[in-house]
């Protein structure tokens, strides 16, 4: 069931370059599952306007995390929020996925944090995971506790995260792969992966209106036309989102 | 019992609230509910599918957004057969925003057009190449496309008018004429937003339009001027995002009024101003919403 909430914080930290969210719910536990996401505002506040769409990060029975990178107004401010201070939260909103028991991960930056969440749901995989820089790196150990193998790039050492990836290629075939980054990154990987297995996967971002399907401003370009993140997505098979 | 009901254009809403076009779809059944609305408008529909703008197609402005849809939407044909049957269901007035890039296209999607309360003619929006705004530019072209749709349906015909028109009440009286029941003032702002980074216009189309708190005292100007000077009524949208905004447009001379950008901010923000419409009257001591725009007319 969507719900649309006022919630408290009850923990904001620094992780690298990133702002740790973690917000005191008992519901979503029940209702969000993977693949999934929440739009984030300020109560009582109509500058900045819009709600912010954030992937999960994790969640627990009593809470959910979110990660944020500083990017513009909202997420300057929602960087700052102490415990105690309280976030409009509307969700979980997108197209569920079911995800597979292993497979394959591949984050660019900040979009480890979707596909962190979905990790939780898989009890072993493989993590391509490229950053601009080594610090920007998180969740390693993490990841490799948890029965992944973790191949990291960057991009002020050698390079980026399509580069690992064709130096990997063989690991790819019949895999399942699930892939979230800047679009310039998704490029380079529908380019690369495409021989290599049928069943890649894309988290879409898009600026967001209303995460409900009513304003359609989140379009992205699929070989059927424009499909909207909130509502077919955020996850779309790779080989149908278009960069033509 | 508070009676907020309205009647305008032979129909009876049961509260002044619409939800306007463009903002809302099916899904916001999960979290509004739509029987509690004095009625809803579905997002604009032409002759044959629209793709839409490319993205980015929305961003914020201070206390707002300025959007570039494009009208994209999957035609009249899909609509009556996907989408009409759940409307019917919704338990409020629905009225459908219809959009032409041509007098003839306006005729033909407005025969195809039925099983609801009205029609919203849209004239006023900025973000298609051909119609839109540089229809509800012009009161000789406004008064041809009102009247086109007009001729060929029984429902009652609202027009939404464009704040961009240089006399909207000339708009506005062209339209009365050609036999509208009913004016929307207003649609969004035509407005600019530019890619620091790229130095470029962040819109493909270049001019996006403007919507929220941000316009709401040039859109109340709008909704005055057309209703001191308009027979029919005026229904008031632009910026709407509490119940103190509502009183502010009854008192400029709107019948009801349209929720559309604030649902992004607080989706359930039309639940929350019809109960404080009610608890306001109750305050007052008003039983009903005449009583409420009685008390500045003396
Ligand atoms: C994303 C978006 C899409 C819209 N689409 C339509 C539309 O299809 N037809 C129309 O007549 N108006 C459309 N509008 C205009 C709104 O219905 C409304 O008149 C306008 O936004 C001003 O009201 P507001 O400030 O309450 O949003 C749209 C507005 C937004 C923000
Ligand atoms: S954000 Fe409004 S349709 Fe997707």
């Amino acid at each position: 069931m969507v719900t649309f909430r006022i919630l408290p914080v009850i923990e904001n930290r620094v992780l690298g370059p990133y702002t740790l969210l973690r917000i005191k719910d008992r519901n979503m536990h029940k209702e969000a599952k993977c693949g999934q996401f929440v739009m984030v505002g300020f109560p009582s506040s109509l500058d900045p306007f819009l709600l912010r769409p954030l992937s999960f990060l994790s969640i627990a029975e009593d809470s959910f995390s979110l990660l944020i990178k500083k990017k513009g107004r909202g997420t300057e401010k929602l960087s700052e929020l102490s415990v105690g201070d309280e976030l409009k939260i509307l969700g979980p909103l997108g197209r569920y996925i079911i995800p597979p028991k292993s497979g394959i991960l591949i984050a660019g930056g900040i979009g480890i944090a979707p596909l962190y969440y979905q990790s939780l749901w898989m009890s072993h995989g493989i993590l391509f995971y490229g950053a601009k820089r080594k610090r920007d790196i998180l969740f390693s150990k993490d990841f490799e506790s948890r029965g992944f193998t973790v191949k990291t790039i960057t991009e002020e050492e050698r390079g980026t995260v399509a580069d690992l990836v064709r130096e990997n290629l063989e690991i790819l075939e019949g895999q399942q792969i699930f892939i979230c980054g800047p679009d310039a990154m998704i490029k380079a990987l529908k380019d690369i992966i495409g021989g290599y297995t049928k069943q890649a996967f894309v988290y879409m971002e898009r600026r967001m209106g209303c995460g409900l399907g009513g304003c359609k401003s989140c379009a992205v370009k699929t070989d059927s036309g424009y499909k909207l993140v909130c509502q077919d997505g955020p996850v779309f098979p790779l080989k149908e989102v278009s960069y033509d | 019992m508070i009676d907020l009901s309205v009647n305008f254009a032979g129909l009876k809403l049961k509260n002044p609230v619409i939800l306007a076009s463009g903002v809302w779809d099916l899904p916001y059944t999960k979290i509004i509910d739509f029987k509690k609305l004095g009625g809803v408008i579905y997002k604009g529909l032409s002759l044959m599918p629209r793709e839409g703008n490319p993205p980015p197609r929305i961003t914020e402005i201070p206390c707002g957004v300025i959007n570039s849809i494009g009208l994209a939407n999957k035609g009249i044909k899909v609509f009556n057969r996907e989408v009409l049957p759940e409307l019917k269901e919704l338990g409020t007035e629905v009225f459908l925003n219809i959009f032409g890039e041509s007098i003839e296209e306006f005729s033909k999607i407005s025969s195809l057009i039925r099983d609801v309360s009205g029609i919203e003619v849209n004239i006023s929006c900025p973000n298609v190449e051909k119609g839109g705004v540089y229809f509800g530019r012009d009161p000789e072209t406004a008064y041809q496309v009102t009247k086109a749709v007009c001729e060929n349906t029984d429902l009652p015909v609202i027009v939404k008018l464009t704040p961009a028109a240089s006399d909207i009440v000339v708009v506005a009286e062209a339209c009365q004429e050609a036999g509208a029941c009913a004016i929307t003032a207003v649609n969004t702002f035509p407005g600019l937003v530019i890619d620091i980074d790229s130095g470029k216009p962040l819109f493909e189309r270049v001019v996006g339009g403007v919507s929220g708190p941000a316009i709401k005292p040039l859109a109340l100007y709008k909704v005055y001027e057309v209703s001191s000077n308009v027979g029919i009524p005026v229904i008031g949208s632009g910026g709407i995002g509490n119940y103190e905004d509502v009183l502010e447009y009854f008192f400029a001379g709107a019948t009801a009024i349209q929720l559309g950008s604030v649902i992004f901010t607080n989706p359930l923000a039309p639940i929350e101003i019809i109960d404080n419409i009610t608890k306001y009257a109750k305050e007052k001591g008003y039983s009903n919403l005449k009583e409420i725009r009685r008390c500045v007319d003396g």
